[in-house]
């Protein structure tokens, strides 16, 4: 057994561990694809694969509870067989769209396997042992990782020599066919994502970004720089609110005069437990072991009985589910609810579940659009676009792009949920702050979709007119007048077909025909 | 107009918000919920959910179902949530214009079963399901647009 599949298979098992890493994008093929390239001795390789395949997985994300191909088990594969047979970006996809489909079933059915023991997590709240749920909701999460890493190891260990012998034998003409059909594929990922902010209000801004990347030749990162101040100017957002917000939440706490108090570092690691909040995800309770796990600090603070504790387990054992990113401040804002419950008998115990289901599913809404709308798309968006060129700063741009943001958000809201509690929230509601919010973001993800087109797909056709002399190539003449014409067209071909109820596995086919058939009578190149 | 109505008890959410609303083109999303239209902090919660462009309207179930058959509410285009099986069926009896539910989400409780990933449901839901079917609602199963529909028919 090789080293290096051992390493492969390691790279996926942390990218398997991403729901206990904050849901940080680690999973995506443009982290995973440069460090399989880096084992096998070809990082570049992989950072174009890594990128290849991010912009056919773009649309592809994880809102509530529906989960999407198993883009880590297929990018992984599918970077690490292109890059041993030395066959390049078109056979990464070819195989890592059918892999990725065969895994997420295997998935689905370690989903059956975690509503059986949320039984046993019952049984521990029950005795007010938090120390058995901590350990159980580690232990099942594990096994995905494990199980999956095991997958690949087998895969890789069985199959990379029939496969390399296999791959040996595709004609040229085949890859050159796969190679543009896998140039149209992103085509896909932008119509899925345009289905989701597209319309007509902000169609304007789609364009902008279009024309800026297509006539302009502008990069990635300055049309998203651009979409921030437009977003600004259009939403007349001014960095002055937060303060106006402190003013308000400050003196919330003080009457009280609590018995039993939480300290900064009880918050701090309600914050850093958040990280494994989607562990041990399951379709009967959704994230409810990964809330009771990350309680936990601040339940050992305050209830010293086993009866007070049983009672806060179980509480914090019913179902939840919301965006990870926006997880803390419900977080925070429980701990000092659990805290005001533990000083005053006349407490409501009740009240906390009341607030905790009665935010899970708006505060999703507004953190999953914010996350997966706007900072994913702006992060993709620049870091494919480095990427895609061999530039190792895509993927590292990416992470953080997104994740500065994602973290820095995190770990104060936990601190101004706890602080601050509802009162918070209502101030946003008060000064129609999320309105503004929500519609800055979106022009300013749109833009950053109407880039991608112009940026991302390199689809020309090489169709001349005229005798050998006066040869003229139709592909110089749109240069000119229409530059990215033929990608624009397709993503809105395809956005039609997406806004009509097809099916996204037909669009796939179909792209890959139309793509195949095109390079074969040499209609695209 | 109506352009989907969905049982989800999670109202609006993520999937509501960010996938629904932008599927479907619509600029006003009713909420019908007895309990939620005299709750001032739900009322609250929701209302920053509520995506950017569109209006958001809590109303008890007898409000909302006035102001479906109002002539003045053709003009919007309307995502209806409900929260359960039991409101469905109370607004489908009294709105003419629901030829068809979406089942979203319905969390697991004590007597239901999952039928599918995200939705459970006990005996005295099955027995609605089945009069809504006897009169001729389409009743179809999908967390997001993008999902195919699965028929509650089928699953039951």
């Amino acid at each position: 057994m090789s080293l290096s599949y051992i390493l492969i298979a390691l790279i996926a098992m942390f990218g398997h561990s991403e729901d206990f890493l904050g849901t940080t994008l680690l999973s995506r093929p443009l982290v995973l694809g440069p460090l399989v390239g880096l084992v096998l001795g070809d990082p570049e390789q992989g950072v174009i694969i890594g990128a290849t395949l991010e912009l056919i997985f773009m649309g592809n994300i994880k809102v509530g509870a529906a989960i999407p191909p198993d883009v880590i088990t297929g990018g992984v594969l599918g970077t690490a067989f292109a890059i041993i047979s030395g066959k390049g970006p078109a056979i990464a996809l070819a195989i890592a769209v059918p892999v990725s489909i065969l895994a997420e079933m295997l998935i689905s059915s370690l989903f059956v396997f975690r509503a059986v023991i949320n039984k046993k997590f019952n049984q521990y709240a029950d005795e007010g042992d938090f120390n058995g749920i901590q350990r159980l909701h580690i232990l099942s999460g594990i096994i995905r990782p494990i199980l999956m890493g095991i997958i690949i190891l087998l895969a890789l260990q069985l199959g990379a020599t029939v496969m390399k012998d296999f791959l040996a034998l595709i004609p040229a003409w085949v890859q050159t066919g796969l190679q543009v059909a896998g140039n149209m594929l992103p085509a896909l990922g932008f119509a899925l994502l345009m289905n989701l902010m597209f319309n007509k209000t902000v169609a304007p801004y789609f364009f902008l970004g279009f024309m800026l990347a297509a006539y302009l030749k502008l990069p990635v990162i300055a049309i998203g720089g651009l979409g921030i101040i437009i977003a600004l100017i259009v939403t007349q957002v001014t960095p002055k609110t937060d303060d106006d917000d402190d003013d308000d939440f400050s003196e919330s706490k003080e009457e009280a005069k609590p018995l039993k108090k939480l300290n900064n570092k009880d918050i701090r690691n309600v914050f850093l437990r958040s990280m494994a909040l989607e562990a041990n995800f399951n379709f009967e309770t959704w994230q409810n072991t990964g809330y009771a796990f990350s309680i936990i600090p601040v339940l050992k603070r305050l209830y010293t009985t086993k009866e007070a504790m049983a009672a806060a387990l179980k509480r914090h054992l019913q179902l939840f589910n919301t965006s990870p990113y926006g997880s803390t401040l419900i977080l925070g804002i429980t701990a000092a609810m659990e805290e005001q419950n533990s000083n005053d008998p006349g407490f409501d115990a009740e009240s906390i579940s009341t607030v905790k289901l009665g935010l899970m599913g708006p505060l999703a809404g507004v953190f999953d659009s914010l996350f997966w709308g706007t900072f994913k798309v702006i992060a993709a968006g620049v870091g494919t676009s480095l990427a895609i060129k061999g530039n190792i700063m895509g993927p590292v741009l990416f992470l953080l792009i997104f994740n500065v943001p994602h973290l820095v958000l995190r770990y104060n809201l936990t601190f101004i949920g706890y602080r601050a509690g509802t009162k918070f929230l209502q101030n946003l509601a008060k000064n129609n702050v999320m309105d503004r919010l929500t519609k800055g973001a979106s022009i300013l993800g749109l833009m950053v979709v109407g880039a991608m087109p112009a940026t991302l797909m390199s689809i020309r056709t090489p169709i001349s007119i005229g005798s050998d002399k006066s040869e003229i190539t139709i592909q110089s003449v749109l240069d000119q007048v229409v530059p990215a014409i033929i990608p624009l067209g397709l993503t809105f071909l395809v956005y039609y077909f997406v806004k009509n109820g097809a099916k996204t596995t037909h669009l796939l086919l179909g792209l890959l025909a139309l793509g195949f058939i095109g390079s074969m009578i040499h209609l695209f190149a | 107009m109506i352009k989907l109505t969905r049982i989800d008890d999670r109202l609006v959410h993520g999937q509501v918000a960010f996938t629904w609303t932008p599927a479907l083109g619509v600029n006003c999303l009713l909420i019908a919920n007895d309990k939620v239209a005299k709750d001032e902090f739900l009322k609250m919660a929701l209302g920053l959910a509520k995506p950017a462009g569109t209006k958001l309207l809590i109303k008890s179930l007898a409000d909302a179902a006035a102001f479906l058959n109002d002539e003045k509410s053709r003009n919007l285009k309307i995502l209806l949530i409900i929260n359960s099986v039991k409101d469905a069926y109370a607004l489908v009896n009294e709105v003419s214009e629901i030829k068809s539910v979406n089942f979203g989400g319905i969390r697991l409780k004590d007597g239901a079963k999952l039928i599918s990933k995200a939705v459970a449901i006990d005996d005295e839901d099955i027995t609605l399901v089945r009069e809504l079917l006897d009169k001729g609602i389409e009743l179809e199963l999908r967390q997001v647009p993008t999902d195919t529909k699965q028929m509650v028919g089928s699953l039951i």
